[in-house]
């Protein structure tokens, strides 16, 4: 039985993954390679949308910090999607998360700020990377 | 008495053929010619009953008969293999090594090939100076050999010949006996035969049921589940039971009923057990996944029908979610009593194009057990139906564990002796919430989802509110898992956790035969800081014997 399942769709270079189910030591681990893998290199983000999860622990977490990691080596950002009253926000502020992550209410919110992001990098091309 | 068939009797005078060297072909005789009391012996072999032995325990008691009845050394019997044309030693006396060796003759030549191929009774005064293909003949000493085809029906079945270590005239008296002894083991053979075959399309069709089958069942923490199958005597049927894990501590619960039996109907069971538990694992709930279960069995190139019943059982509820496509209601289980539970059926399984399947929702308390089963089990001749279901509730109320309740099932309804139809049961019970929790697990992160929802169970059997609960879930689940990883893999291993509750005040306690394990990486010893944070106070004692975790939280005054 897999407890937990991700779902993934592009918006425009940014890949969002939705998670349902309840993640905990049994399938943390195997979920976060899926992710890793489903974000390819030309990829600007990754929003990871917890909103619909269970369930979320320590080993959650991990995961979290561990896609963190090996996306901030590819110069590829993070956000969380996760509202004040869902399930598995409760791990998320006892382990202080929102500190070190990211972290907006609503899929929407995310979204809109990667397309402001990009928008403001097609105007002034010569930027360079954010 | 009739004798062997009327090819044998109308065989061709014996001058037609070419004479081989020492071979005298004899010409049927009267059955009259056998002495009575020869004969007595054989007379046995008719017993019907013989051709249930099967047919090994058939020619070993044929062979012992006829050496008695003939006074002879030697006796063995060829059968005919159709597709090799061939003659096979099935079974001998006294020259067991023709059939150890594996002995095969082709038709037409030597002796026993002769006797085969031209239906004919053949004699050898002297066995060294004649035509014959077998050698183990002439090694064992055998001087002398009478052999005549068995036939039934105009088939030829094989050889049966009797040999002599000293030199023996076989007359014509001998060979009525023998000619009757033919006449009595020829169907035998036949039936035996027919009847091992059947054997192994029997045990075919058992080996396929039994893998199609699960192995075990799901162990899910909070709920008891237990399970029988038991084959028809005579076939296999269609009977199938399964049960799964869904998400969210769900539980799935199907039983099915193939209509037909053999391996085909064992073979379709398969597919239509693995099609129900395909659809209901994507979530449709009992009533889609029937229908969808339907259309796949409409989509099937040819005919087929079944009847089936699909339940999903939330344990933090009781609720139950079942539907029945044509099959038995239900039955429930409480420590009080039982009840028939009366569902409207819908249509069987490939009944009707798009036909629609009703959902019900049961209640199932803690304590109480669904139990789903198919007719074998209450299917008796000459008893209406809710006869017999209203027995099985008085014979399995009463019952406390599942187990108990399927063994007692099985035995209380199911008639001894042959079985008609094969018998599928299934129970499961909502464990009882009890004031304390005491648990083993096995140290395998896959139990603590279900610690999980047997705890939340646990927390709003004691009045903990939403918030609560979700917080001691998630610290208990921490030092859970706490417990499974420095749990001394690769071995299996076990942890135990405890709850109790004291005029508000609960305490948790999760011990385990590990050393405690400091945190590695600086993203690890998240759990304790969720711990710390959730509970009023959490200690950890570490031992060379095990660490424990200890947790309080007061939810209420």
């Amino acid at each position: 039985m897999n407890l937990a399942d991700v779902q993934f769709s592009d918006h425009d270079r940014v890949v969002v993954a939705r998670l349902t189910g309840e993640i905990d030591l049994s399938n943390a681990e195997s979920i976060e390679s899926a992710i890793a893998e489903s974000t390819p290199n030309h990829a600007l983000a990754l929003i990871l949308d917890v909103s619909a999860l269970d369930y979320l622990d320590s080993a959650g977490i991990h995961l979290i910090y561990k896609l963190r990691e090996k996306l901030r080596a590819r110069n590829q950002g993070l956000t969380l999607v996760i509202p004040a009253e869902s399930p598995s926000n409760d791990a998320l502020r006892l382990a202080g998360v929102s500190a070190v992550v990211d972290t907006v209410q609503t899929l929407e919110k995310a979204l809109a700020e990667f397309a402001e992001a990009n928008s403001g990098r097609a105007e002034v091309p010569n930027q360079g990377p954010v | 008495m009739q004798v062997v068939t009327p090819d044998y009797r109308a065989g061709e005078p014996p001058h037609r053929f070419a004479p081989r060297t020492g071979q005298t072909v004899l010409a049927p005789v009267e059955p009259e010619l056998a002495p009575s009391h020869q004969v007595e012996i054989l007379y046995r072999l008719s017993d019907p009953a013989l051709s249930e032995l099967g047919l090994e325990e058939f020619l070993d008691e044929l062979l012992v008969r006829v050496r008695d009845a003939l006074d002879v050394d030697t006796v063995a019997i060829l059968l005919y293999d159709a597709d090799a044309h061939e003659l096979v030693a099935r079974a001998a006396k006294g020259i067991e090594e023709e059939v150890e060796a594996g002995v095969r003759l082709p038709l037409g030549q030597g002796f026993a090939g002769r006797i085969a191929a031209e239906r004919v009774a053949i004699f050898i005064p002297d066995v060294d100076h004649a035509d014959i293909l077998n050698p183990i003949l002439r090694e064992k000493g055998i001087q002398s050999l009478l052999g005549i085809p068995l036939i039934v029906e105009g088939n030829l079945i094989g050889v049966l010949h009797v040999g002599s270590l000293h030199p023996r005239t076989f007359d014509q008296r001998d060979l009525a006996v023998l000619q009757v002894a033919a006449a009595r083991a020829a169907p035998g053979i036949e039936r035996a035969r027919l009847y091992s075959a059947l054997e192994r399309e029997h045990r075919v069709a058992m080996v396929l049921q039994r893998s199609l089958l699960p192995k075990r069942l799901v162990d899910v923490v909070g709920v008891q589940t237990a399970a029988r199958y038991l084959p028809a005597s005579d076939e296999v049927g269609g009977d199938w039971y399964d049960i799964f894990e869904l998400a969210r501590g769900r539980l799935g619960v199907a039983i099915g009923d193939v209509v037909g039996h053999g391996v085909r109907a064992a073979a379709l069971m398969g597919q239509l057990r693995t099609a129900l538990h395909a659809y209901a694992i994507q979530d449709h709930g009992p009533a889609r996944t029937l229908e969808l279960v339907d259309r796949y069995v409409q989509s099937m190139p040819d005919y087929a029908m079944a009847t089936a019943a699909y339940a999903v059982l939330e344990p933090d509820t009781g609720e139950v979610k079942i539907a029945s496509a044509g099959h038995l209601p239900p039955v429930i289980i409480d420590p009080a009593g039982g009840r028939v539970v009366e569902i409207a059926p819908s249509a069987p399984l490939g009944a009707f194009s798009y036909g629609r399947v009703q959902e019900h929702v049961l209640s199932l308390r803690p304590g109480e057990t669904l139990v789903l089963y198919t007719d074998g089990l209450v299917e008796r001749p000459g008893v209406p139906l809710t006869d017999s279901m209203e027995e099985l509730v008085r014979v399995i109320s009463g019952t406390r564990f599942v187990d108990d309740l399927v063994r007692v099932a099985v035995e209380r309804m199911v008639p001894a002796g042959r079985l008609r139809d094969d018998v599928a049961i299934v129970a499961i019970q909502n464990t009882e919430i009890s004031d304390e929790l005491r648990l083993r697990l096995r140290a395998d992160p896959r139990v603590l989802a279900e610690i999980r929802h047997l705890l939340r169970r646990w927390l709003r059997h004691h009045g903990a509110n939403d918030s609560q609960t979700m917080e001691i879930t998630l610290s208990v689940s921490e030092a859970c898992t706490n417990a499974i990883e420095h749990a001394y893999s690769p071995a299996p291993a076990e942890f135990s956790l405890t709850a109790t509750a004291d005029d508000g005040l609960l305490t948790f306690v999760v011990r385990d035969a590990g050393r405690w394990r400091p945190p590695r990486g600086q993203d690890r010893g998240r759990g304790l800081t969720i711990i710390r944070a959730a509970m009023d106070d959490v200690e950890v004692n570490s031992s060379d014997t095990g660490t424990e975790i200890v947790m309080h939280r007061r939810i209420a005054r």
